[in-house]
């Protein structure tokens, strides 16, 4: 019953990552440091060890992370090629004649496009870098722009087909198709919310959302249906077709990524914008994305290894599942270390060192099959949430990198308030309610 | 010294650069694998491309294993800010000297001396894909050593250049201190 080891390699771990050498390295390095201290004091014993090269290989060969640079890619060609900025634009100019219109495109892109990526940053990012200047220039205030901008950077997390989705699937072990399915209803939901919010502050407070003056709505008629179908509804098929061959079981996530790269690539092709500079960039920030989230993945892998051998593991599940209240005590726990550490780390390091630690006391509690896609899909939205939430969420850390000095960060926290309490929302009601995951599965 | 380091920095970006374009092979492959399967079953006959389904991952494995020294000159791999930001480069070269010598180092030694065994079992048994027309396995686990002998000389190259700033022999780069993400 001597834990002692694995306690003190938690703990140490943990404060490692804190002190800034990238997570990954700091994973794997202090799983060499603590078998050497294991071994030495005659705890650990190193065949724990010689399994690494098998989970490497396993690693390599595993059909469902093969998924992860496909989409990463058709996010990154639709950015780098320009076609992004250019539906921002014309959906922009559809709904410009209305009050709040650019607000809502944002919602709109950041649920359609944020899906292609589902990394926060490049969204969050992009839509600040083009969007925030048309709506500071046009009166919007500066609270409802750059709250509307994170808050819909962040739904790329949760709306299909998100790579956060696939990985939560790999390593709950379960089918992404399933977390797709069940991540549906509660991603367009908030995108719903979201755009409703919107919709209500410019029906309250139309000063804070203006509508555009027709001066700015330079392409109309007839000049903005050819937009829209040459710019809009391309890019717009791509994403329903990949998405809908997944959900219709045509394709897997793997196979329907990969196409819907290639769909990227020619869609940007025909309308000459796929530069031989665009594609190489789209390429190699593929390439160091892939890698990062796979070797944080190795780095997690020895960890566990050494962990395990200390027993550090069975430390965690008996605390995890002798706590009060039994599942709910565990559910609650969950939540709060997830939403904790969603503060100072990205999502790849905690689905990599915090689930596997509190699955096995997940299924001992008895979620599994449908109630395991709920609990994924439970995390997503949680974290979704705390990366919007000041004062450390990325997504303010993001958007504040692109916004001009005249708007205060203070601006950007007060934005981000009203959707925080939708996300709240919506988070509380998928775990009151399970069917809203469950039902699609 | 340095022309060493910069020898080894330059050879990291342009293998890293290399492995990054197989991701459009994966691509490739991945579609005409795809659409043989799916296509070809609308006309009752389904193809299958053993090679090319393995292929994939084949590259996939290539890319993230070659590319990830690449990625730690660049600095892509993450990390946590939150003590990072609050130091001057002296500080953050600090945590690159110490986690490198600590860390990174003894991990990459570490996963050479632990696959090589491995590779030359694949080798020496000129180990094949258990599927009839797959791919020849052995060079994909010889790879993998290699892989991480080179995410050695690098993590040495960055972690002699943060030694350097460090200690105020030489001034802070960007490159060597990396981005904090």
């Amino acid at each position: 019953m001597d834990h002692a080891l694995g306690v003190a390699m938690f703990a140490v771990t943990l404060l490692l990552i804190f002190v800034g050498y990238p997570v990954a390295f700091t994973l794997a390095g202090s799983a060499m440091l603590f078998s050497a201290v294991g071994m030495a004091a005659g705890y650990f014993d190193l065949d724990f060890l010689s399994i690494f090269p098998e989970r490497l290989f396993g690693i390599m060969g595993n059909s469902i992370l093969l998924a992860v640079p496909y989409f990463v890619l058709m996010g990154t060609v639709l950015q780098r090629s320009g076609l992004a900025e250019d539906l921002l634009h014309t959906i922009g100019l559809l709904f410009g004649k209305r009050r709040g219109g650019i607000a809502l495109a944002v919602v709109l892109v950041g649920a359609l496009l944020a899906a292609a990526t589902g990394v926060v940053g490049a969204s969050v990012v992009s839509m600040g870098m083009i969007s925030l200047p048309v709506m500071l220039r046009h009166g919007y205030s500066p609270t409802l722009a750059t709250g509307t901008i994170c808050a819909s950077g962040t739904l790329g997390q949760i709306i299909p087909p998100s790579i956060v989705l696939i990985v939560l699937a790999d390593q709950l072990g379960t089918s992404p198709g399933a977390l797709f399915r069940g991540a549906l209803i509660p991603g367009f939901a908030l995108a719903g919310l979201y755009a409703a919010y919107v919709a209500f502050v410019a029906w309250r407070n139309p000063a804070a959302a203006p509508a555009l003056p027709d001066e700015d709505l330079e392409v109309r008629g007839a000049a903005l249906l050819k937009r829209v179908a040459f710019v809009l509804l391309p890019p717009l098929a791509l994403i329903l077709l990949v998405l809908g061959s997944i959900f219709a079981g045509w394709a897997t996530p793997t196979e329907a990524g990969a196409l819907g790269a290639f769909g990227a690539m020619i869609l940007a092709a025909l309308r000459r914008r796929l530069s031989f500079d665009a594609l190489r960039g789209s390429v190699f920030e593929t390439a160091k994305l892939t890698t990062m989230v796979v070797f944080l993945l190795v780095g997690s892998t020895a960890f566990t290894l050494v962990f395990t051998g200390l027993d550090g593991d069975l430390w965690i599940q008996g605390a995890l599942t002798s706590l009060p209240g039994g599942r709910v005590g565990l559910l609650v726990i969950t939540n709060l270390v997830v939403f904790g550490l969603g503060f100072f780390i990205d999502f790849f390091e905690i689905a990599f060192i915090v689930l596997p630690l509190v699955l096995p006391a997940a299924q001992e509690l008895g979620i599994t099959g449908e109630a395991l896609v709920w609990f994924g899909v439970m995390l997503g939205l949680n974290l979704q949430t705390s990366f919007l939430t000041p004062p450390f969420g990325f997504a303010l850390f993001y958007l504040r990198s692109v916004t001009p000095p005249e708007v205060p960060t203070s601006t950007i926290y007060r934005g981000v308030v009203p959707f925080i309490a939708i996300q709240a929302v919506a988070l509380a009601l998928v775990i009151a309610f399970p069917e809203l995951v469950t039902a699609l599965v | 010294m340095p022309k060493l380091l910069d020898a080894i920095d330059a050879a990291s970006v342009r293998i890293g650069q290399l492995a990054a374009w197989l991701g459009l092979g994966m691509v490739g492959a991945a579609v005409t694998v795809t659409l043989g399967a799916k296509v070809g079953a609308l006309f009752g006959a389904p193809l299958r491309f053993v090679a090319l389904d393995e292929l994939q991952w084949y590259l996939f494995s290539a890319t993230f294993l070659f590319a990830a020294p690449w990625a730690l000159k660049e600095g892509a791999h993450v990390r946590v800010d939150v003590v990072q930001s609050r130091l001057g480069p002296r500080g953050r070269a600090w945590i690159d000297l110490i986690g490198g010598v600590v860390l990174l180092l003894p991990f990459a030694l570490f996963a050479v001396y632990v696959t090589w065994p491995t590779a030359m079992e694949s080798l020496r048994l000129r180990e094949a894909s258990p599927d009839a027309g797959g791919l020849a396995r052995w060079p994909l686990k010889l790879a993998v050593p290699f892989a991480f002998g080179l995410l050695f000389l690098q993590g040495l190259s960055t972690t002699l250049r943060a030694g350097a700033v460090a200690l105020g022999r030489a001034a802070a780069d960007e490159a060597t201190a990396g981005e904090a993400r």
